[in-house]
């Protein structure tokens, strides 16, 4: 294997010392706040703010930047560990010689900025506060990187393995765990012991009783899951019911953990992408673009704007064909199930315009780094014109059903509602996120692929529950189809691919016709793009949000870590206090507006 | 090739060329019987991953798995008698996958639909059951990363060419033992070390 | 009574209890016996179930239960003396109206107790 070549510049390298001016406003605020010492290093590599916080203050350091009125960081977007036992520490952001790092994303709504936060974690003693206190999004975010690095959390609560299953020993993505040392799981666990008994029966006190029963009911716990079908995949709810009233819930994931991250290390960079089309399968191509554009961000290039114009439209046409399954799920789920086949017949015309464009229907691999597979192919805009039509037919088919269905209302009006603040909290992103009032759009915040130029609305909701999720999504899907007919108008032309020799390999031509041509091509494939050591946090708008993919690069072919930030994730840890004191009905009804995608919520 | 064998991949009663030289029901009760399970097929799609969504696919009204008899989709494993593993299979879900199958009543046949389903797919990490064969017995193997709906009614109707050939000794299939024996690889099973 | 009406009562009686009991029988003969711990669990979604189900419901169930058999009963006095409507005449709908009334004060009653909302 050939060495790593010398450290690339970043687009913007600071050094750790530079004058106050130019550092970024959030680790300005922090060394006056807290004193230079605050930051261990700094660094802004592909436009991201970074600091390395000492461990100690890193409860502190979060908490002035939510509370403070001039950062207000209300998301923690994403929180992540990093096993450095392989990786070169002279790289800027990475130093000490401690071997994990745990990374917090960090992202103001209202201002529009981000941070990311890094802490030091030595081996030997592994431990962090919890920043569960802050942000309700750290709850499972640090679940999962105990489950995957070993680092406890202090004053999580309920630290407990979230992926793997509870048989399974060691730490899955730490460098020194073979990826195929496989432990079987013989019984499911009971979880119990997070569902908390139920009270003494004579005389038990607690406020099960209190509701004015005259006669004492034993609560029942009931599993719904893993194998039910309206749980969309294989999610499992233990629920405590009293009657119909659900009054507590544990939820359970990790049935379809394929281990992407610790896959996405195996390989070379462009072997991840077919990795990435399982995560979210209803909508392949907006995870290819995402993952593509996270590494275009690390390597510091932009793809042409033919490019940007494609992936824009095959992107949004992914977004209809996700919001065409969820709302058929959800629809089925709550009883309507002619919408399902009027909702089928349009993915399955977006699907016939896909497969001639990409080959396949549903996995697609179509976007490269740098680029995509292939250019349009002849008759794709004269497909996507037709299905725009079909699209608007069916949703007026299905809204005719559903606007002003009583029965659709009752189910769903008041069912699941969460307040602004609360889903922010969470880390709500997406339809949900817009459900609750809040007009955050990535499309528009942070315009990528060229958003800026097509005109189009964001659809917002007022109260956050299962029908503001729901109609949000068919107002989407409208805004999507104008987006797609304004792309299709204005479509640039030029080479698809961006002329760079470190990411796209040369023409057939140059390959067999000479020396440097065939020597580029061996190279790309042999051992992969090489990105410049340093990290990237790439995000985009998927159908159910924020799509981050956090990559981490020691200069070499092979990623050195890849965590995707999956929108689902931190919606569905809301879904016990979104069920919690309604119905066991409401409960199918709220998890279908939720669009939660089993292969993005475990990767 | 045989009854009961695990080795080889194609199933018992099937000769290996594809064609179906004899018919081994014998009597007219049996035929009669094989006639009516395999054209009134009550599926459970085991949606887990990806190829659900394929299944969804075939469910809905371009494939119309109706034609064929197995539209009535019942997600119960007391009410139906053809369990469609459609999606990977995690060390966490095998259990409740080993359950359900046990739970479903007799006659009841197993379809793998996908690479991961069948061999673990390019799953081949700490997560994923190289091949839900290891936990529960499969009639049908579909290959494809999903398998086209056209390729899942196909093995549909594979299943169904062997259904008509079942005798009453067919049934109960063998399992696979439980718990599996230790899946961990051995040695020098590891071809290729690059990466890791 | 009539003779045929009697007639057509035992014959439809007898094949209501023949018809299904020959199922059941042919049934039992025909079908193998191979019950086996795994399968005979209940089944909660593929896990073993978390509580089993002969606990005590809570008395919501059973009240809606009772008020549902009172109105069901309800109907059915009221069906018969729909269909002889004419012979029964004006008495016979007075003491149907009276009947009737009774039960919707009830009804009222039940209402303003708040027994048909869930909570």
């Amino acid at each position: 294997m050939p060495e790593a070549p010398a450290t690339r510049p970043g687009p913007e390298e600071s050094a750790p010392e530079a004058a106050p001016e130019s550092q970024p406003f959030p680790l300005r605020r922090l060394r006056e706040r807290f004193g230079p010492d605050i930051v261990l290093e700094a660094h802004a590599r592909a436009g991201d703010a970074t600091a390395v916080v000492p461990r100690e203050r890193i409860a502190d350091a979060l908490a002035f930047l939510k509370e403070d009125r001039e950062l207000s960081f209300n998301t923690l977007t994403d929180l992540a560990g990093v096993d450095l036992a392989l990786f070169p520490r002279q790289v800027e952001g990475f130093g000490g010689d401690e071997r994990f790092q745990v990374v917090y994303h960090l992202h103001s709504l209202s201002r529009n900025d981000r941070v990311r936060l890094k802490v030091r974690v030595p081996e030997s003693d592994p431990t962090v506060a919890s920043a569960t206190r802050l942000f309700r999004s750290a709850d499972w975010a640090e679940r999962e990187a105990f489950d995957m690095f070993g680092i406890r959390f202090e004053g999580h609560g309920n630290l407990k393995r979230i992926l793997c299953h509870k048989d399974f020993v060691g730490h899955a993505l730490r460098k020194d765990y073979d990826i195929r040392d496989r432990q079987w799981l013989v019984e499911p666990d009971t979880l119990e012991d997070e569902l908390s008994p139920p009270p003494a029966p004579r005389g038990g006190g607690g406020d099960e009783e209190a509701e004015g029963d005259d006669l004492f009911t034993e609560l029942m716990s009931v599993n719904i899951g893993p194998a039910h079908p309206a749980m969309h995949g294989a999610f499992r709810v233990l629920v405590r019911l009293k009657g119909e009233t659900i009054v507590k819930a544990v939820p359970e994931i990790g049935y379809i953990h394929r281990a992407f991250e610790k896959s996405a290390e195996k390989g070379t960079y462009t072997q991840v992408v077919p990795y990435t089309d399982r995560l979210n399968y209803c909508s392949a191509l907006l995870n290819n673009v995402g993952y593509c554009a996270a590494v275009e961000k690390l390597l510091g290039i932009e793809a042409t704007e033919r490019c940007q114009a494609i992936r824009v439209i095959i992107g949004e046409l992914s977004r209809i064909i996700d919001h065409c399954v969820c709302l058929a799920a959800s629809l089925v789920d709550i009883g309507a199930l002619t919408n399902f086949w009027y909702l089928f017949r349009v993915r399955e015309r977006v699907y016939e315009v896909i497969e001639a464009l990409t080959g396949h229907r549903l996995t697609n691999s179509f976007a490269r780094i740098g680029g995509l597979a292939a250019d349009l192919n002849p008759g794709f805009e004269e497909g996507v014109r037709a299905v725009l039509v079909d699209l608007d037919s069916a949703v007026k088919d299905v809204l005719g059903l559903l606007a002003k269905n009583r029965i659709f209302h009752e189910r769903t009006i008041g069912v699941g509602a969460i307040t602004a603040e609360e889903a922010i909290s969470y880390g709500f992103t997406g339809p949900c996120l817009r459900a609750c009032g809040v007009a955050h759009d990535l499309r528009k915040a942070s315009p990528y692929s060229g958003y800026d130029r097509y005109d189009f609305d964001v659809p917002v909701g007022e109260n956050g529950d299962a029908f503001d999720r729901l109609m949000v999504r068919f107002e989407e899907m409208r805004q999507s189809a104008r987006i797609i007919e304004q792309a299709l108008g204005t479509l640039p032309g030029g080479p698809v691919n961006v002329d760079d020799p470190r990411v796209i390999i040369p023409p057939k031509e140059e390959v067999y016709a000479s020396i440097e041509g065939l020597m580029r091509h061996f190279v790309l494939v042999y051992d992969g793009i090489r990105p410049p050591m340093g990290e990237a946090y790439g995000f985009t708008e998927a159908a159910n949000g924020e799509l981050g993919f956090y990559v981490v690069s020691d200069g070499t072919g092979n990623p050195y870590r890849v965590r995707v930030r999956p929108p689902c994730f931190y919606v569905y840890s809301a879904f016990p206090r979104l069920i919690e004191g309604g119905f066991l009905a409401d409960a199918v009804a709220v998890l279908g507006g939720l669009n939660v995608i089993a292969g993005e919520l475990e990767r | 090739m045989g009854v009961g064998t695990r080795g080889g991949r194609v199933a018992p009663g099937l000769p290996s060329d594809g064609g179906f030289v004899s018919t081994r029901a014998a009597s007219l009760l049996e035929r009669a019987a094989n006639w009516g399970r395999r054209y009134s097929l009550w599926p459970y799609p085991f949606g887990t991953a990806c190829c659900g969504i394929e299944v969804m696919g075939v469910l809905s009204n371009k494939f119309d798995i109706a034609r064929f008899g197995a539209e009535l989709v019942r997600f119960s494993p007391r009410q139906s008698d053809l369990l469609i593993v459609a999606g990977n299979i995690s060390f966490k879900m095998a259990p409740v996958l080993r359950r359900i199958y046990q739970q479903m009543c007799r006659p009841k046949w197993v379809i793998a639909m996908g690479a991961c389903a069948s061999s673990g797919g390019f799953y081949d990490n700490y997560s994923t059951v190289q091949g839900i064969d290891k936990v529960i017995h499969v009639d049908v193997y579909i290959p494809g990363c999903p398998p086209r709906p056209e390729a899942f009614l196909d093995a549909l109707v594979l299943l169904q060419k062997k259904i008509s050939q079942e005798r009453p000794e067919d049934h109960p299939r063998p399992e696979p033992p439980w718990p599996p024996e230790d899946a961990r690889p051995r040695g020098a099973d590891l071809f290729f070390s690059a990466g890791t | 009574m009539d003779p045929d009406l009697a007639l057509s009562l035992v014959v439809v009686l007898a094949l209501a209890v023949i018809v299904p009991g020959l199922f059941f029988a042919l049934g039992r003969l025909s079908r193998e016996r191979r019950p086996s711990p795994e399968g005979d669990v209940p089944y909660e979604s593929g896990i073993l179930p978390a509580t089993d189900a002969q606990r005590r419901f809570p008395v919501r169930f059973y009240l809606v239960a009772v008020l549902f058999i009172i109105f069901d009963v309800e109907g059915a006095f009221v069906i018969p003396w729909a269909t002889e409507i004419r012979e029964l005449g004006f008495t016979g709908f007075v003491s149907m109206a009276v009947f009737v009334g009774l039960l919707l004060v009830g009804l009222y009653y039940l209402i303003r107790r708040g027994a048909l909302e869930w909570e």
